[in-house]
């Protein structure tokens, strides 16, 4: 079974019947499987491959999508599926051919309404993938913060 | 008729006078203006400086944002004031 940060902390039976609830899907090269406002109704886990999530910039009169952040197998993107307002605030693309878990809204809701423990512990490890983009970004923005402040000073 | 003679001549001398002044004003307007450069000699010319091209841009901030993420988890690895602002090799704001 993969191993996935979601289900970091459960037994392995309950790891496996979360695990069933994923519908595995299958990505070119180049495809987008989330975009940024979209409603948000499935979380995925990748299986295969890597996710480029991005944010679009104008550069010289040109709106780009850039890269905010990878992700990698076992790492989980779309969060914004299970928190309000459940829309989309980047683009995930996949740059080679990439496998994902699509874990829709209400079927994780009903399972974690059963199993309260699973819920509880996944809702931990979804608070922690929350907490560190919190901090990466909270870190890199102090840092282009100070940039500005040395080239205002300089 | 002296009185009228010596005021007459105080006229003269006055106009004599106001004559002067005048032709020296008049020479400083009428004297050429000094040689002002061309704005587009004095300025630096943009036309001519290579743009780096978009692709090459966006490689750069590309690897800026992956060298950031990966001073920053350093830094969240071991949170300290000097790691929070180390340098990186970012050819984007070096």
């Amino acid at each position: 079974m993969l191993k996935a940060d979601l289900w970091n902390g459960l037994s392995d039976e309950e790891a496996g019947l979360v695990h069933a609830l994923g519908k595995r899907a299958l990505l070119t090269g180049g495809a987008e499987l989330l975009h940024l406002g979209d409603p948000a109704e499935h979380i995925y886990v990748i299986a295969r491959g890597r996710l480029r999530l991005t944010l679009p910039m104008q550069v010289r009169d040109h709106k780009q999508d850039v890269l905010v952040e990878e992700r990698v197998p076992g790492q989980t993107v779309g969060w914004s599926a299970l928190i309000p307002p459940y829309r989309f605030t980047l683009t995930a693309t996949a740059p080679l051919e990439t496998e994902v878990l699509a874990f829709s809204r209400d079927a994780l809701r009903e399972h974690f309404a059963a199993r309260p423990l699973t819920g509880y512990t996944v809702s931990n490890n979804l608070a922690s993938v929350i907490g560190e983009r919190l901090q990466l970004f909270q870190t890199m923005w102090v840092r282009e913060i100070q940039r500005m402040v040395e080239a205002r000073c300089a | 008729m002296e009185m009228l003679l010596m005021g007459a001549c105080l006229s003269m001398f006055g106009l004599a006078v106001t004559c002067l002044a005048f032709g020296a004003a008049t020479r400083t307007a009428a004297a050429p203006e000094p040689k002002l450069e061309p704005v587009k000699a004095a300025a630096p010319s943009r036309f001519f400086v290579q743009q780096v091209p978009l692709e090459i841009l966006l490689m750069q901030i590309e690897n800026h944002v992956r060298l950031e993420q990966a001073a920053v988890e350093s830094f969240l690895q071991t949170p300290t004031p000097d790691l929070l602002h180390s340098r990186t090799m970012s050819t984007f704001i070096n």
